[in-house]
């Protein structure tokens, strides 16, 4: 269970924040009420249907859509070749419908809309598409050598033309400063972000030719965007776009993007007329949905003597796939902890992202910090006993520092390393267990991430609207997405606590493009970082505006009021005092008078990253620490989870009961991510596409993550907290990789770390031995 | 999920009337948990579906004269609460304990986990070690094939068509037999075994074991009795080093398969590993543990 | 097969309420629940069995709605989630639980989550967490890491909870 630290700053008295306060949206949750995109329902809406290609690199020679459009209950049929041209990613190279040629096995071909999804189901069917197969590439490594076949003829190459490079310090002098040097390469799977709701979209045009799009985005204004852009290729680029959020069904970086059957389902609407619904089954949701990037890393890393780091040097080949997605992007997230992950003076990374006929992949929680912590991470123990250091502790001599600025220009301000460095070492009783080589082991492993935003984008602000009507209540029309993390009610949290209201008074909506401002997104665990502190500025003006009024009508100066328990309060006169709904209604109904309606735009101080992919791009960065005690069944090569703990300095816990639920839930998709999950693909065709045979882990294979608060009360947080939405999946692998080496002596250099690999391993180190 | 019509005869004479009058082009449907996900995969594509659930009997369980009868529509729920079955057969409950999920415990069944005959059913072993008899009519009436003639291959039994399997008899096993069953998978719940080992011993006064059977899921297009390492167990002590070479002479009966899942390599170390851990784990069931040396 | 309609006439006891309707034979529990009733509790998340986002009970038994011929519950007693709060609106004991103690997160598996627990709970009154782990396996959640559903479950148990966190 939680324990939290006593914080360096010591905190005033709360009434909302820190307190285990339930999801707001949880009563409806539990009574099955909530609207996801499955459960929307329009007038005459027809429903959507996707043909796949059925090779993963092949000329569409023809496509006949005529049986399938005399299909009665048929109302529109759409290909590449009747339709404009629309091209989705960041560099747009994937066209929704496919023209000429096919890059993988999912990609979209032809599309249908039907008065029922049996009648769209049945007339994908009966369109013939004719295909003349192409020599296809699979391996990253192939796809570079001269000769593979070229994914996309136009770029010239497989190798995306993405700036990939850092350099910090001389790595070469780094390499000479080190008595000792670790050289090992390292492979991460393709898995995927199994949100229990499927992907799917409604689209409707109203009378005029305005076009709403109903969506489980994370991202509900770059959509909006993106929609817009699309909007002009159907000839109708003065329309409007409007983005309404549904309930989203678990996002973890799956809906960062926009996909092209979001633009499909746009297009059979336009066509047809009518509301058109497109949802994924599971097995569309495995096999379309892009997923994490493989990646293999070659690292290596020095220290001294004394067991200070010297220098760092990695090169990666990231398998991309067919199209660009934000995958193509993890790189840019891979330098933080390959540069400020301990103190390390001289890094080397170069990463390149190949195109291959695989299916592609995108965000997924974490944003390519697991690959590279894993190599990191895993490296730092063989690096750590060949000095002759204990684990911990050589992590503790180049551990990270409060005010330090790291070789990639980030300001850390708040940094609980340390702190948690030291609770997982008594957690783990590390003295202890650690060496014992007797089957079980221990293993730890830290972490940073951005918690204070990520200027990916230019602007890497949210807005807020905050309207207290007259009963003192509050309408806080946030533009942040929850996706069930609970920022809808941290949110809320922090207007109360501000506002001196209840929680309950707060309504938070986060739902229309129409109504909010501009919000990059949920992502880069800024939420609540970033869209606190917007509610938190909003709440602000607020306050000041109704502490102005409740000064004329208390006779007290401004300075002496506080608002708390629904009322304002004088500290000096207790007699004067008045209830808040009693005082804003007598702002309102006045000559002049008014409503209290505030808006804010927090943009955090941030930089984006220059052209040596360098500047302080996050406000405040989250450190972490994750320890694992497991048994490995030496003849099975099973490996038994005894204790897992994750220490996370969180700046403040807003919501301690929130928090666990990121650690606990983090935790769970990372030992996921370390022993079951890979998506398995042969010749680019994805086999294990269902939950039997893609494995999450069940409720027995889930042991109880220990979970420890750490409070270091950032300086630029909202009430000092940071974000914490993906780095507790980040640790997982290399601590339990760790472990399983002190367990029994066998490192695992490749995820997931499956009995076969252990068993594999076990009888090349007797064969060794002997 | 594409169309057919459904039947609920109300007697096993009008069920087999049914499979007879529509041929290939019907499917019996017990629980329909493996049966409706091929359906909707149309991996399997039937007109019609006959439904066992109304056809009296077919739940029924007792144990009488020494032998465990159990209808093919018991389901896997029925066993795994059954206390009778635990004492008796507790290479059974094991089976079952861990089989999908309590969801699918409550509808799936016995007889449809049989005769789907997927080389993963995890009944299939207990059964075979038990030696289990099955009653199947059909139009030409009742028969009893034996489980060691059940399974002809992956999807395929020994049931002609418009047979129905009806019962399944278990004879009890020897006075102080013990029995486990193993299932080795990736997940603790809500998986499929990559390697399934039953075995069942009959020690003789803890020295020497009098009979054994070996039966293997997985290991093999079809569930199969390892019965060159049942006859190397038998008649010798009942010792871990004996039971380690009964595991190595099981993987030369054995002809694994290599897949996404797993390999064969993997599948035939587990087989030496697993078949002493089995039968440790059973002998512990009846108090006993290896013989020394 | 041809298109004509094979629909049967079914009646059985939904959420407490004798109901008659006809059915396609085709047509699953789940979708019979969700489109012909409103009923969207009930998720389908996989469609084949394996995430349990579409719980329902049957005569008391948790089952997957996915894989269960809607045709197949003539004459027998359906529960799904809507059934279990009261007429206005006063959660269940187990729902509040999950509210309390933050075993909700997206949401999608909850109503699945639920059921499966009204029937473990109704098995058992108080069972111990190896119990609950295993009884509630078929039930798949993405967000949480499964604890605080444990906890819940446990705190809406005959036996309470021994957690002491407050609200």
């Amino acid at each position: 269970m939680a324990k939290v630290f006593e914080p360096t700053i010591k905190a005033m008295e709360f009434i909302n924040i820190g307190k285990r306060v339930p999801k707001l949206d949880a009563w409806d949750k539990v009574q099955g009420k909530t609207m996801y995109i499955h459960d929307v329902k329009l007038p005459r809406m027809l429903h959507g249907k996707i043909l796949w290609s059925k090779y993963p690199h092949a000329r569409i020679v023809s496509i006949d859509t005529s049986k399938a459009e005399q299909l009665p209950g048929v109302r529109a049929v759409i290909t590449g070749y009747n339709t404009p041209e629309i091209r989705c990613g960041f560099i747009k190279d994937n066209p929704v419908l496919k023209k000429d040629k096919v890059r993988q096995y999912r990609d979209e071909v032809a599309a249908v809309a039907a008065d029922t999804l049996e009648i769209a189901e049945k007339a994908v069917k009966l369109i013939d598409v004719a295909y003349e197969e192409l020599p296809a590439v699979f391996d990253p490594e192939e796809a570079m050598q001269e000769g593979a076949p070229l994914i996309h003829e136009d770029k010239g190459s497989n190798v995306l033309k993405l700036p990939w490079k850092m350099i910090c310090g001389d790595v070469e002098e780094g390499r000479k400063q080190a008595d000792y040097i670790v050289e090992e390469t390292f492979r991460l799977p393709f898995v995927t972000h199994c949100c229990l709701g499927t992907s799917g979209c409604v689209a409707q045009f109203d009378a005029k030719g305005n076009l709403t799009v109903y969506s489980p985005t994370q991202i509900r204004f770059l959509a909006h965007k993106d929609f817009q852009e699309a909007m002009k290729a159907l000839g109708l680029k003065d329309k409007t776009v409007k983005v309404i959020q549904t309930a989203i069904g678990g996002g973890f970086g799956s809906k960062l993007d926009t996909y092209p059957f979001e633009f499909i389902t746009i297009m059979l609407a336009y066509y047809s007329g009518r509301a058109v619904k497109l949802v994924y089954t599971r097995e569309e949701e495995f096999f379309a949905s892009p997923g994490r990037q493989p990646v293999r890393a070659k690292i290596s890393q020095g220290c001294t003597r004394e067991g200070k780091l010297t220098f760092r040097d990695i090169e990666m080949i990231l398998d991309n796939g067919a199209y660009t997605s934000w995958g193509a992007t993890t790189p840019s997230v891979m330098m933080m902890p390959i540069s400020s992950l301990y103190q390390v003076p001289n890094i080397r990374y170069v990463a390149k992202c190949v195109h291959t006929n695989n299916i592609y992949s995108t965000a997924m929680r974490g944003y390519g910090n697991p690959q590279a912590t894993f190599a990191i991470e895993s490296q730092i123990d063989t690096l750590a006993e060949k000095a002759g250091f204990d684990p911990w502790q050589f992590r503790m001599i180049n551990r990270n520092r409060p005010g330090e600025v790291t070789p990639q220009k980030f300001e850390i301000t708040s940094c609980g390393m340390k702190e948690c460095l030291e609770a997982v070492k008594e957690k783990l009783q590390w003295d202890e267990k650690r060496g014992k080589s007797n089957g079980r082991g221990v293993g730890i492993a830290s972490l940073i991430h951005v918690g204070g935003g990520a200027r990916i984008y230019k602007s890497d602000g949210c807005g807020t609207i905050l309207k207290l009507d007259d009963f003192g209540k509050a309408s806080l029309l946030s533009s942040a997405s929850d996706m069930g993390q609970g920022s809808d009610t941290i949110l809320a949290m922090i207007v109360a606590e501000e506002l001196g209201l209840n929680v309950e008074d707060v309504t938070v909506i986060m739902k229309d493009t129409d109504l909010e401002i501009w919000d990059a997104g949920a992502h880069a665990s800024r939420s609540t970082f970033v869209a606190g502190n917007s509610a938190l500025y909003a709440a602000r003006k607020a306050k000041e505006e109704i502490l102005e009024f409740a000064a004329t009508m208390l006779k007290e100066p401004k300075e002496n009021l506080y608002l708390r328990d629904r009322k304002v309060f004088s500290c000096n006169n207790p007699e004067a005092t008045m209830d808040i709904d009693k005082l804003l209604r007598a702002a309102h109904f006045r000559t002049n008078g008014r409503q209290i309606v505030v808006s804010e735009f927090y943009d955090p101080p941030t930089v984006m990253l220059d052209r040596e992919m360098k500047g302080n791009f996050s406000a405040a960065y989250t450190y972490g620490v994750h320890g694992v005690e497991v048994e490995v069944d030496q003849e099975t090569g099973q490996i038994k989870i005894l204790k897992y703990i994750i220490a996370m300095d969180v700046g403040r816990a807003l919501n301690p009961m929130a928090v666990e639920g990121q650690l606990e839930g983090g935790g769970a998709m990372g030992l996921g991510y370390s022993l079951m999950e890979e998506l398995h693909l042969e010749k680019g065709k994805l086999l294990n596409g269902n939950f039997l045979d893609y494995k999450i882990l069940t409720f027995p294979d889930m042991p109880n993550i220990d979970s420890v608060i750490v409070e270091t009360i950032d300086e630029k947080g909202p009430f000092g907290a940071k974000g914490i939405g993906e780095p507790p999946l980040v640790g997982s692998a290399p601590a339990i990789a760790n472990a399983v080496w002190d367990a029994v002596g066998v490192r695992i250099r490749s995820l997931p770390i499956t009995p076969e690999k252990i068993v594999a391993a076990l009888e090349e180190k007797q064969r060794s031995n002997s | 999920m594409r169309r057919f019509t459904y039947h609920e005869p109300d007697s096993l004479t009008g069920a087999i009337a049914l499979l007879e009058e529509n041929g290939a082009k019907a499917k019996l449907l017990a629980g329909g948990t493996d049966l409706i996900i091929e359906i909707k995969q149309e991996a399997k594509t039937p007109d019609h579906l006959v439904s066992l659930r109304s056809v009296p009997g077919l739940q029924d369980m007792e144990y009488s004269n020494r032998e465990l009868s159990f209808g093919a529509m018991v389901t896997h729920r029925m066993i795994e609460k059954s206390e009778l079955i635990r004492e008796k057969f507790s290479l059974l409950s094991d089976a079952v304990d861990n089989l999908g999920s309590v969801q699918v415990r409550n509808v799936a069944t016995i007889g449809g986990n049989l005769c789907s005959a997927a080389p993963s059913a995890d009944t299939a072993a207990p059964v075979m070690a038990l030696q289990a008899t099955l009653v199947v009519k059909g139009p030409a009436g009742e028969r009893r094939i034996p489980i060691e003639d059940f399974f002809k291959g992956p999807g395929k039994t020994a049931l002609e068509p418009a047979e129905i399997l009806c019962c399944i008899s278990i004879p009890a096993l020897p006075e102080g037999a013990a029995s486990c069953y193993i299932k080795h998978a990736r997940r603790k719940a809500m998986d499929l075994p990559l390697l399934g080992i039953a075995v069942i011993i009959v020690p003789d006064d803890n020295i020497v074991c009098r009979e054994a059977r070996i039966a293997l899921t997985l290991a093999g297009p079809i569930p199969f009795r390892a019965t060159k390492a049942e006859a190397f167990v038998t008649g010798k002590p009942l010792s871990r080093q004996i039971w380690e070479q009964a595991g190595e002479i099981a993987v030369s009966e054995s002809n694994p398969r290599t897949s996404f899942r797993t390999t064969a390599e993997y599948r035939k170390k587990m087989i030496c590993a697993l078949i002493p851990r089995a039968a440790e784990v059973a002998l512990q069931r009846i108090n006993r543990a290896w013989m020394k040396g | 097969m041809d298109e004509r309609v094979m629909a049967m006439k079914i009646s059985f006891n939904l959420n407490g309420e004798d109901v008659s309707i006809n059915i396609d034979d085709h047509i699953t529990l789940l979708e019979m629940l969700r489109d012909s009733f409103e009923l969207y509790g009930a998720k389908e998340g996989c469609g084949y069995g394996e995430c349990g986002s579409c719980t329902v009970i049957v005569d008391d038994m948790a089952i997957n709605s996915c894989l269960m011929l809607a045709v197949s519950v003539n004459g027998r007693t359906v529960v799904t989630v809507e059934g279990l709060a009261g007429p206005r609106g006063e959660l269940d004991p187990l729902q509040q639980a999950f509210v309390d103690r933050g075993a909700v997160q997206c949401g999608f598996c909850t109503p699945g989550m639920i059921m499966s627990a009204k029937a473990l709970l109704k098995e058992k009154s108080n069972p111990g967490e190896e119990e609950i782990r295993k009884g509630m396996a078929g039930n798949l959640c993405r967000c949480t890491g499964y604890s605080k559903i444990v906890e819940a479950i446990k705190c809406a148990s005959e036996g309470g909870c021994s957690c002491g966190k407050g609200f």
